[in-house]
């Protein structure tokens, strides 16, 4: 098999097709590579998922509406679906039975659509639960179809504390749970952390770590006391805080101009910035790694740079968020040691996700 | 061939990696020191068997748990018996690899020793020498040659051999072998029964849920949403969220067929609620199918429908929306509409205006003669029709009721769009609007004009 970057020509056209939204030359252009030869997970690595990451720091640079973001995502499923038809076709069944899922609040339902199908690829006997799968539909599916093993995609940090969840329905009925995606960082520390028996950094990565992952396993022990019952009294005030931190942040008072389309965009970044932020807490109390805050904080950074705010906009931000912390002291004095940019992140235009 | 010292360290080898974290399962208890210490270790055992195995009710996952736990505490090599998916089938589980599983026929079995203690329950021990009689014992009790053949590496060795019995019935039985050097003693043998006895009950539960899950799974195919066919000229999109998500049936519905060119769109909501309600669209799409066998004029159908449903005397009730398509001369889509108590359709034209279909009429099934009155609407290239139900309007948020005005003023962001993408969009705005709150079943079928 051909690798699938000796064609820079199909990938260039790839892209080409992909940024107008032709779904149509998209679908020929993938159907075409795999026709030739090129081997279908990289097809979804190299080209799909490549071209998707590009979405994103598109929307970031204020390059991309949400709505066409949505509708890039489409068309990346599209692509992805031929890649699936393509091997199922191909490919028969040789080895055990993976659930694949989304958790709770991920509304990405590409990244698990491609671990599916990468783990078709090498044999295994997939079914994947769509986008937003809450914990009561997953055990319905662990108890009817017994999986030898669960695959979970988290790329939202606001997911995460349902894929806690997730880890402890599957581990409690003895299966091993594979995590991945952006949320869980560049290494294992929080997939270890909220019990995972693996993780894995991208597709390649899953289809070796499911070889690895033994028949059975323990139940996730249960997490440190203080930092979870601060992230669980977090979760249930979030739209209340978020709506305390709106009406202090002058980033949203000051979008009151005349231009609507100004005061959308605004308000939506705004809206972003203050979930993502508290969802950054959450998940710093719930996997005990700190590095995530200061990601946060580079990534809100950048963004309200990219979107034209005024620097003072981020200091702002971090003394309200002092003010409404006050009753979560654990979660202030994380904020307050690791909600800050490096000064040397500053030189580096992006970073990858 | 593979020394049985080999094998046994293998095995514990195997099984430190597979429970990490299970302490129990890390020591071997080598020569009997303390007796009420090896009681208390028992005691423990089949306690941990007995919580350890009430976390699935999956046979296999169930059987897959019991291995592990008892390996190397009680036995140096096990496999489980059990009920298998067919009526006379059992399914084997277990050996050196711990995902091996296989099926053999339970008459096939009937007159070997295995098949004596399935039918009585009871538990037998034996020695099992390194002369070829001793083979054929083993054949007698491990059905599957690969699983004889591990267990051959392993003479001479103690063979026990435990009934699973819960609830009055054998369902299976649990092998066990100890090497040479380790066998099972008295106070081993009532321990392993002990164990025995706590998964079955854990295996029997399992077994009556896979039983009622393979019947429940038959009937609930016939009411999942059906797979979308592709139109000439049009691209098509649902979404699908039953109130019980983890059901994956509800009370709404969706359907689309069509003869040669003409299309007919249905999107339903019945009363009540749950696996009853999902039972009535099977039988409101079916008659809706029926129905336009004869007519395909919409407003014919919907009262064909009503006829059926008021004629069976019961209090449910459908509300329904049907769209009967068919191309224009300009490529476009002539659609008539007609509704029975159900929310209008929305049109999103490819330029961002929003359109309600004026249309209404009474839910079907509540009196007896309904007159409906179709509207037509026509869709040129990139116009969008939205056909929906309550569980979108009506989903109760912290601010209230989502409502039909927050879903007009999102719409035109997605003007020109795919209906994939306006679909996932609205399911996406309307579930992080509930914020976690329990919703109604929820269905969204969009039709854009142009390919």
């Amino acid at each position: 098999m051909r690798r699938v970057d000796e064609r820079r020509k199909p990938l260039e056209a790839y892209d080409g097709a992909f940024t107008s939204g032709d779904t149509e030359t998209v679908m020929s252009i993938v159907e075409g590579l795999l026709v030739d030869g090129a081997e279908p997970v990289a097809v979804l690595t190299d080209v799909v998922a490549a071209a998707q990451r590009e979405v994103g720091r598109r929307w970031q640079r204020g390059e991309f509406t949400v709505a066409q973001e949505h509708a890039a995502t489409a068309t990346a499923i599209s692509a992805t679906k031929v890649v699936a038809n393509h091997i199922r076709d191909d490919v028969p069944v040789t080895r055990g039975r993976v659930l694949v899922a989304c958790a709770e609040r991920e509304w990405h339902a590409l990244p698990a659509m491609m671990i599916e199908c990468a783990l078709r690829a090498h044999g295994w006997d997939t079914t994947l639960l769509g986008a937003s799968t809450n914990p009561l539909r997953l055990n319905q599916y662990l108890n009817d179809l017994g999986p030898d093993a669960v695959a979970v995609s988290c790329s939202v940090l606001g997911s995460l504390p349902t894929c806690r969840r997730f880890i402890e329905a599957t581990t409690a009925s003895g299966t091993p749970i594979l995590v991945g995606g952006p949320a869980f960082g560049v290494d294992d520390v929080r997939a270890i952390a909220l019990g995972a028996t693996a993780w894995a950094r991208d597709a390649h990565g899953a289809i070796v770590a499911m070889d690895g992952l033994p028949a059975v396993v323990a139940p996730a022990l249960p997490l440190p006391g203080e930092r979870t019952a601060e992230q669980a009294a977090l979760e249930s005030e979030h739209r209340r805080l978020v709506a305390r931190l709106r009406q202090r942040w002058t980033l949203v008072a000051a979008a009151t101009t005349p231009d609507a389309d100004c005061l959308n965009s605004v308000i939506d970044v705004a809206d972003d910035v203050l979930h993502q932020t508290l969802h950054a807490v959450e998940a710093a109390l719930l996997t005990g790694d700190d590095r995530v805050l200061t990601e946060t904080a580079w990534w809100i950074d950048d963004l309200l740079r990219n979107r034209g705010a005024e620097p003072r906009m981020m200091d702002e931000l971090v003394e309200i968020l002092s003010v409404a912390m006050r009753d979560y002291p654990v979660a202030a004095s994380l904020l307050a040691t690791h909600f800050v940019v490096p000064a040397e992140w500053h030189r580096d235009a992006t970073i990858d996700e | 061939m593979q020394s049985v010292h080999d094998a046994t360290r293998q095995l514990m080898r195997r099984d430190a990696r597979e429970v990490g974290a299970m302490a129990f399962n890390q020591t071997v208890p080598c020569q009997p020191s303390d007796p009420a210490a090896d009681l208390r270790a028992w005691d423990q055992l089949v306690e941990d068997v007995g919580t350890g195995l009430s976390g699935s009710l999956n046979l296999r996952r169930t059987a897959l748990r019991l291995l592990t736990m008892i390996r190397p505490r009680l036995a140096d090599w096990a496999m489980v018996v059990l009920p298998g998916d067919r009526q006379g089938a059992l399914t084997i589980v277990g050996g050196d690899d711990a995902g091996f599983h296989a099926v053999v026929s339970a008459s096939a079995i009937a007159d070997t020793e295995l098949g004596r203690a399935l039918r009585t329950g009871g538990t037998e021990l034996r020695h099992v020498m390194m002369d070829d009689a001793a083979e054929a014992d083993l054949a007698g009790m491990i059905p599957h040659p690969r699983l004889a053949a591990e267990a051959a590496t392993m003479r001479p060795a103690d063979l026990l051999t435990v009934g699973l019995t819960a609830r009055g019935t054998t369902i299976g039985a649990l092998v066990m072998i100890r090497c040479e050097g380790r066998g099972f003693d008295g106070q081993d043998v009532s321990a392993a029964e002990r164990v025995a006895s706590r998964a079955a009950m854990a295996l029997d539960s399992a077994r009556l849920y896979e039983e009622r899950g393979r019947i429940a799974t038959v009937l609930q195919r016939s009411l999942r949403p059906p797979s979308l066919p592709s139109v000439d000229g049009a691209r098509l999109a649902a979404r699908y969220r039953p109130a019980a998500e983890h059901l994956d049936i509800g009370g709404d519905f969706y359907d689309v067929h069509c003869r040669g060119n003409d299309w007919l769109l249905s999107v339903g909501d019945v009363s009540g609620k749950g696996v009853e309600a999902a039972a009535l669209t099977g039988r409101t799409r079916q008659s809706i199918r029926t129905a336009c066998h004869f007519d395909r004029r919409p407003e014919v159908v919907l009262d064909a429908l009503n006829t059926v449903l008021f004629d069976e005397h019961t209090k449910d009730f459908v509300t329904v929306v049907c769209a009967r398509m068919r191309r224009d001369a300009d490529g476009g889509f002539v659609v008539d509409v007609a509704s029975a108590g159900h929310p209008a359709p929305i049109v999103l034209r490819a330029d961002g205006r929003v359109e309600p279909v004026g249309v209404g009429g009474t839910a079907v099934g509540m009196v007896a003669k309904v007159q409906y009155r179709p509207v037509t609407v026509n869709l040129a290239s990139g116009d969008t029709m939205l056909l929906f139900t309550d569980g979108v309007d009506e989903a109760m948020g912290v601010d209230g009721l989502y409502g039909v005005d927050r879903l007009l003023g999102l719409l035109p962001r997605y003007a020109g769009a795919d209906p994939e993408v306006l679909c996932e969009a609205i399911e996406q705005d309307v579930l992080e609007y509930l914020d976690g709150r329990q919703h109604d079943d929820i269905a969204l079928l969009a039709v854009t004009c142009g390919e």
